[in-house]
């Protein structure tokens, strides 16, 4: 699953080093606008329905963080 | 009675007396409640205090009734697995939505049926009038709306207490202009108010007084020139008008954020920490960065409460996938249509927050579109600059970054300053018009600020953007400040505070005009 949205991730926002950090959403790299689409863009390649709630910077703050809350929904 | 005015000093003089000398939290809370009392009645009108014990009673009894719906469900989850967990907490939402909806249409309504007579133009009958958009609604009756939610979605337990949400709502030095506050941090800082403390009395106090430095001798000096070309932009051009422009983003910036040191620093005075409101927004590279850092409370409200929840609304998402089939699928369409619905209803509604006309939903659909440009062509312009053999990193490019998005700024502003969006039209047309001539000879000393007073502007917008320099490189300037030795530190406030005194601009009665988002 990591490896899936790395690369999902990867092809929309080439400029991003999601790799290199394990605070994507508190160090400002992933704004809200940037969130938003990937909420997006994980409801429409994996089929899981993201609840309001997990809308949280800890579960989009790294690329383990965001497998993690995709494979949860599952 | 505003911030600006010598009856608010005695008001604040007294409040901060009767604060300290009062002993224990429940007396320190009495006061407060007290003082926004008080400040209430002279600045919005009894009618005005009628509304906000409305909000707060809707708040507090809509909250408390959820709060009495949710109450099993703690129990009910032991022991569940996390996807049982989401289908109980679904099956309780929809129950307490059934008081969320109702809490929410009073408020917000009552904020939507004040607008909606500023819009029509109707005049509303008399008896009514004083009840419709009074002092602080539009900031107060988002955080209410806002803590609500926050009860909803189980973010926070509703307080038991009234008096703590009346406290909240009416708390005046948030009251006039924000910031918007989250009443269940707010409620934690009323809950510990303590006794007198040097340090942050003083540093609240320093704070108060560079919020007037920044109205009375900036703002409203800047607002001389630019209240006369905006309401006849006909009768200007080119520079006349550029100027009026550029000069209008500052007065814009010290007014607003001038108020929010006032408030700020009063509520660190008495140890009640609120939430910034703005962070050197003129340092912003890009449109995105700069709604980062202007009016910051507004945006995390849109952020938090209306795009986020948007953003995984099924419906919403199904909209944004026939979009991005439509598009071609492509980067640039999954970027666009992902974002394209919570961003522009976020854009639409702060455009009607601002104002009703026409112009300012005109407005809000530009900050849109800026926003989904710079947001789906990142990646282009990006690859051009490497291209060209830019230095994306290099002083003269983020330089470059920080004036398109001022630019950007400054013709946003234009299509509400000048009243309609044919206002807009004549001024943005008449600023092309050349006529460099008047920056020399004197014609521009003609319009409502002489050569006196320009020179004493720009001597304290240097000043201005020295200390705004200093907070972007993260340097603690009262902090500093203390540091020094007493007589160097009295001296810079006393100068700071003659200033004020001699170069502030004062109308009758040492009343200063009032401040611009108060209107809102």
């Amino acid at each position: 699953m990591r490896d899936k949205i790395k690369e999902l991730l990867t092809a929309n926002y080439p400029d991003i080093d999601f790799e290199s950090s394990t605070e994507l959403v508190d160090s400002g790299v992933l704004s809200s606008f940037i969130v938003v689409n990937i909420i997006s863009l994980f409801t429409v390649e994996f089929g899981v329905t993201i609840p309001y709630e997990e809308i949280i910077p800890e579960n989009f703050n790294s690329l383990d963080a965001m497998a993690s809350l995709v494979e949860k929904l599952q | 009675m505003t911030y600006v005015s010598l009856n608010f000093i005695f008001f604040l003089a007294a409040f901060f007396l009767l604060f300290f000398m009062v002993p224990g939290t429940r007396l320190k809370q009495a006061v407060v409640l007290a003082g926004n009392i008080f400040f209430y009645y002279f600045a919005g009108g009894i009618q005005g205090l009628f509304v906000i014990l409305f909000i707060s009673l809707v708040t507090y009894v809509a909250s408390r009734i959820m709060g009495r719906i949710y109450e099993p469900y703690d129990k009910e989850i032991e022991g569940l697995d996390y996807k049982a967990k989401m289908a109980l907490f679904a099956s309780y939402k929809k129950k307490t939505k059934l008081i969320l909806i109702p809490g929410i249409i009073l408020i917000i309504g009552f904020l939507v049926f004040g607008k909606a007579f500023r819009l029509t133009g109707i005049e509303a009958p008399a008896m009514l009038s004083p009840f419709l958009m009074p002092l602080g609604l539009s900031y107060y009756a988002l955080s209410s709306t806002g803590y609500m939610l926050d009860v909803f979605w189980k973010k926070t337990k509703p307080e038991t207490n009234p008096i703590y949400l009346i406290l909240c709502v009416s708390y005046f030095p948030a009251i006039v202009e924000g910031p918007i506050n989250k009443y269940s941090k707010l409620i934690t800082e009323f809950k510990g108010l303590k006794g007198f403390s040097y340090e942050p009395f003083c540093r609240g106090l320093q704070r108060v007084l560079w919020g007037f430095f920044k109205k009375l001798v900036i703002a409203d000096r800047l607002s001389l020139y630019t209240s006369v070309v905006y309401k006849d932009p006909g009768a200007y051009a080119g520079f006349e008008i550029i100027i009026a422009v550029i000069l209008g983003a500052i007065q814009l910036y010290t007014d607003f954020s001038g108020c929010i040191d006032i408030g700020i620093g009063i509520s660190e005075a008495i140890g009640v920490k609120m939430p910034e409101n703005f962070n050197q927004p003129f340092f912003a590279k890009s449109a995105a960065e700069f709604w980062r850092r202007w009016h910051i409370s507004l945006g995390d409200w849109f952020k938090e409460y209306i795009s986020m929840p948007l953003a995984v609304n099924q419906k919403v998402i199904g909209v944004s996938m026939k979009i991005r089939k439509l598009l071609g699928g492509g980067r640039r369409s999954v970027q666009f249509s992902g974002s394209f619905i919570p961003l522009m209803s976020v854009w639409i509604l702060t455009g009607l927050w601002h104002g009703t006309g026409l112009d300012y939903l005109v407005w809000g659909l530009y900050w849109g579109v800026l926003f989904l440009l710079e947001s789906v062509f990142a990646p282009d312009f990006s690859a051009l600059y490497k291209k060209a053999g830019i230095d994306e990193k290099s002083f003269g490019f983020k330089f470059y970054l920080m004036a398109r998005t001022f630019i950007f700024f400054c013709i946003g502003r234009m299509f509400t300053v000048a009243g309609s969006l044919t206002g807009f039209a004549i001024m943005f047309k008449r600023m092309f018009l050349l006529n460099p001539w008047v920056l020399f000879d004197g014609s521009l000393y003609t319009h409502g600020l002489d050569r006196k007073n320009f020179y004493t502007v720009l001597f304290a917008v240097i000043l201005l953007f020295i200390i705004d320099l200093k907070k972007e490189e993260k340097k603690d300037i009262r902090g500093l400040l203390a540091a020094q030795p007493r007589v160097f530190r009295w001296l810079c406030l006393y100068m700071l505070i003659f200033t004020v005194a001699v170069f502030g601009i004062y109308g009758p009665g040492f009343q200063a005009s009032d401040f611009v988002y108060r209107g809102f």
